[in-house]
């Protein structure tokens, strides 16, 4: 009896999923699946804590202003035209815009000057989850509305720097009919809202937000973008349906930013890229953005896969990088750092990590951005030669033992010998690692690779306890601000590297400062200049972003910016190629 | 009495449970930079990323998570000595929502933690619970089938053994390449749960989610059965050279009859451990297979949460899976003198 249940219970499996009549490729017309290597988690509008819900909130909001790639710079988006700006004394700015007059929210009532003031009340809002908010808008101190035009407004900007112009308008705007419908807060001004005791309709907005839960509800809140999410298993797929009738669509020729022809975006989550890989090549998904080097040049080698599928490249704005913490006594010298940075076989590097799919570049500017790259500075060779002749001239002697040593003015003599920290788990850092280990273990360097977990690194990097790091950073090609980055102000923030200089502080103000591209181009191309000559770190290469795509979606506009393709302008094809 | 050594068992595991809860929180706490913590977060953030207002983000996150708080009543510092916190410390938070039924708030979606554990398990639950239960059906039929058959059961042996040898992840990557792929039998969907139509879900296919989930069930079946397959035949075995055993078959008990109403419920008590063992696996999940077939189960939301430092969904995803681990040794305490009455549970 126990046999025969058994065996009845296999039928029965069998029948069933034989009998399966629910496709696994279902594709409805017009829509586009895209594969996800991770869940959005949270799609609160003021939180955004990762790519995926980046993506997800530029296609349900718009913001007055939109980073485009091809443009090099911030483009409109609900904003009508660039901002007027006006400086006011030596600490004050004034940012004007005029919100498109097409532009309406889904209850079919324009937006308005009030729902970017309002959207900003929000985020100075006491009790809701705003810190970033207001890290990264803070500078905006008020809003002027225009009493003749209630689409027209000036927002009143603390500093002169031309960076918060375009930052100013980088924020999705909320409706008020949800988040006010009382106009309550019309009364109450920006100043009013950071300030103690909190006011009764502060603390009512305040509840209204919380109460729709926004961070797994985003359907609660529509913005003004072309789409509305329609379906959210976490961890499994989110479904975007595009509005039957956005207000772009009366636009008889509308810009790039303005575009947005799938029906249905599908983003379904698949961790794991061989996974993915597969659910590619069955036709599951349409588009795999950012896929790993071998895979993508696995499929591009199959003649059965190119049948199908087509692959794109973008050149990334990120790049992979050797960090010196140059307040280590044996890296306090720029000889030093120059000579160990000709320890990395880039070209070889690429070729192992990237299957020679990537651009070896001289500075932290990509080549591709050919007004501001330095192209007269050497690009990175391989020379364990240099290397030696460099460190003799940095006052270090090789030992009997093989080890190199030099005599400091007290104390006992240093020795080479350091350790290369990398986040764990990443191949391409450990293979640039491992490579490095042995070209300097050749020559006598002692380099000690420890691999170390994010959050370890993360502080140890901050606490300044790394010797030299090897990590990613991600550039963009409106801003040019390296003040995080490099400045002195950036010690103990995001300038890992403890690096700082007067020239380099006053290039970096500069760059910053200055709107004259002309200018611009001189004072970046003299920075790479300046670090070139520093070395506080090496750049190996910058990445390329690696889509691959059902030839059934049409071509794939795909872009340098994560996540390496524009989605809302694919156009789903009827028949396939 | 048996109701008294009960409850002192029963008593025991709570104690026992608060002792894990409170070692893994505490250490899940002390032994991580709090603000480092939190500078993972607001460096990882899409937009944040490097602005120099950094560190008064991480400070004002703290406040929000309640971090900036003591960690517990007491503290040691070499130049005071031990110092009194009060109350108002981040132990004594906890405790006092975990008594309210509150698993506090994930870090990352901001949705509570127990709305996410219930979310996971509902993919979990059915999984690992449809493979554990093949796998005992199937440890059983193979071992009871081969009982009398000494080469079919060496040659299952070392089928199992193999198996057994073989890496959960290879064992899965395996059967999606044999499966799911166009080069190779292209029978099933490479990943677990999609939308499978514009107004459905996948729930309320029951074919769609049988055909969906059998490569991930494949995969743990294939994972779990070879170690109680070996455990009972070994048990199986020594049974059968028992004198009741020949007795029965002297009697002129048939073969399957000995084994299926005689020898098999002896050999089960060796068993009932690895099969308590289970239980929270069944919990747990498993984050290879979820990982490689997209399975948003336990097993992935405690990875992501370890990866990702959400502590709350860390805490409360491996406390959950410790106390069941402590049910377990209770269940197995509970079965073993219903199994064999010889054995008496005592003090």
């Amino acid at each position: 009896m126990k046999h025969l249940s058994l065996r009845f219970f296999f039928l029965v499996w069998v029948g069933m999923v034989s009998s399966c009549t629910t496709p696994a490729t279902y594709s409805a017309p017009g829509t586009v699946r895209i594969r996800w290597a991770r869940d959005p988690e949270n799609l609160d509008p003021l939180v955004v804590s990762n790519t995926s819900a980046y993506e997800v909130i530029n296609l349900t909001h718009c913001s007055l202003l939109m980073g485009r790639e091809e443009a090099h710079d911030f483009v409109p988006w609900l904003a009508e035209a660039f901002p007027s700006v006006e400086r006011l004394s030596d600490s004050l700015l004034l940012v004007s815009y005029r919100i498109r007059p097409e532009a309406t929210w889904d209850n079919g009532a324009p937006v308005l000057a009030q729902d970017v003031a309002l959207t900003l009340k929000v985020m100075n809002c006491p009790g809701l989850p705003t810190e970033m908010d207001q890290a990264m808008f803070g500078f905006i101190r008020d809003i002027r509305l225009d009493t003749a035009d209630s689409r027209r407004f000036t927002l009143v900007c603390a500093g002169q720097s031309p960076e918060h112009i375009r930052s100013s308008g980088d924020f999705s705007i909320l409706p008020e009919y949800i988040l006010d419908p009382g106009r309550q807060l019309r009364t109450v001004s920006l100043t009013a809202m950071r300030q103690q005791p909190v006011q009764a309709a502060v603390q009512a907005l305040a509840r209204r937000y919380q109460r729709l839960r926004l961070a797994r509800h985003p359907e609660n809140l529509p913005g003004c973008g072309p789409y509305r999410l329609s379906a959210w298993q976490s961890g499994r797929y989110l479904t975007l349906h595009r509005k039957p009738k956005w207000w772009a669509d009366v636009l008889s020729a509308p810009p790039a930013q303005l575009q947005a022809y799938p029906t249905t975006l599908t983003y379904q989550v698949i961790p794991d890229a061989a996974t993915a890989t597969l659910a590619l090549r069955r036709n599951e998904v349409d588009i795999y953005g950012l896929m790993p080097a071998a895979e993508f040049t696995r499929l591009q080698q199959s003649a059965e896969d190119r049948k199908r599928l087509a692959f794109y490249t973008a050149d990334s704005y990120e790049f992979l990088t050797a960090g010196f913490n140059v307040r280590r006594p044996v890296f306090q010298d720029a000889a030093t750092r120059k000579a160990l940075c000709f320890l990395f076989d880039v070209p070889a590097l690429i070729k192992a990590t990237q299957q020679g799919a990537a651009i070896p570049s001289a500075g932290l500017i990509s080549p591709r951005v050919a007004d501001y790259y330095n192209d007269s500075l050497p690009l990175p060779v391989f020379s364990p030669t240099q290397t030696v002749g460099l460190l003799r001239q940095a006052g270090w002697q090789r030992q009997a033992d093989g080890r190199w040593q030099r005599k400091v003015a007290k104390g006992a003599p240093q020795v080479l010998r350091f350790g290369v920290s990398y986040r764990a788990g990443e191949p391409a850092f450990e293979t640039a690692a491992l490579q490095f280990r042995a070209a300097a273990a050749a020559i006598g360097i002692e380099a000690e690779l420890r691999p170390t977990e994010q959050a370890v690194l993360s502080r140890q990097l901050q606490a300044g306890e790394t010797d030299m790091c090897i990590r990613n950073y991600s550039g963009n090609p409106f801003s040019y601000d390296f003040t995080a980055l490099l400045h002195s102000r950036g010690i103990g923030a995001s300038n890992t590297m403890q690096f700082s200089s007067a020239v380099t502080d006053r290039l970096i103000e500069q760059i910053t400062s200055t709107e004259d591209k002309q200018k611009k181009k001189l004072l970046l191309r003299k920075f790479q200049r300046v670090m070139a000559q520093e070395v506080p770190f090496s750049v190996l290469y910058f990445q390329k972003y690696r889509v691959g795509a059902s030839r059934a979606v049409g071509r794939v506009p795909v872009s340098g910016l994560k996540p390496g393709y524009e989605a809302a302008r694919i156009r789903p094809m009827e028949a396939p190629l | 009495m048996p109701g008294l050594v009960l409850l002192r068992h029963l008593l025991r595991t709570v104690g026992s449970a608060w002792l894990i809860l409170s070692v893994l929180f505490l250490l899940s706490r002390g032994a991580t930079d709090q603000r480092s913590l939190l500078q993972t977060m607001v460096e990882s953030s899409a937009r944040l990323g490097s602005l120099l207002e950094q560190p008064a983000v991480s400070q004002q996150l703290l406040q929000r998570y309640g971090l900036d708080a003591p960690l517990f009543y007491v503290s040691w510092q070499p130049a005071t000595g031990w110092y009194w916190h009060g109350f108002h410390n981040q132990y004594h938070t906890w405790l006092t929502q975990l008594l309210q039924g509150n698993l506090g708030t994930s870090y990352r979606s901001e949705e509570p933690v127990l709305v996410l554990l219930g979310q996971a398990l509902q993919y979990t639950l059915p999984l690992t619970m449809l493979a554990a239960t093949l796998s005992i059906a199937l440890a059983l039929y193979l071992v009871a089938a081969t009982g009398y058959r000494p080469i079919v059961s060496n040659w299952v042996m070392s089928m199992a053994h193999t198996l057994q040898s073989i890496p959960l992840f290879l064992l899965a990557l395996g059967l999606l390449l044999l499966l799911a792929n166009p080069d190779a039998l292209n029978w099933f969907p490479a990943f677990g749960l999609g939308p499978t139509g514009p107004t459905s879900t996948s729930w309320s296919h029951p074919q769609a989610l049988l055909y969906q989930l059998t490569l991930p069930t494949l995969s743990l079946v294939l994972g779990s059965f070879p170690a109680l397959a070996i455990q009972l035949n070994g048990s199986l075995h020594q049974e059968l050279a028992r004198p009741y055993v020949a007795t029965a078959r002297a009697k002129g008990t048939s073969q399957g009859r000995t084994i299926w109403r005689h020898a098999l419920r002896n050999a089960l008590l060796p068993t009932v451990t690895l099969l308590t063992e289970l239980l929270p696996s069944i919990v747990a999940g498993s984050v290879v297979v979820e990982v490689i077939f997209a399975l948003p189960g336990m097993g992935r939301l405690i990875a992501d949460a370890a990866v990702q430092q959400d502590y709350p969904v860390l805490l409360a995803g491996v406390g959950l899976v410790a106390i069941v681990r402590l049910l377990a040794q209770l269940l197995a305490d509970i079965l073993y003198p219903l199994l064999d009455p010889r054995i008496r549970i005592t003090a």
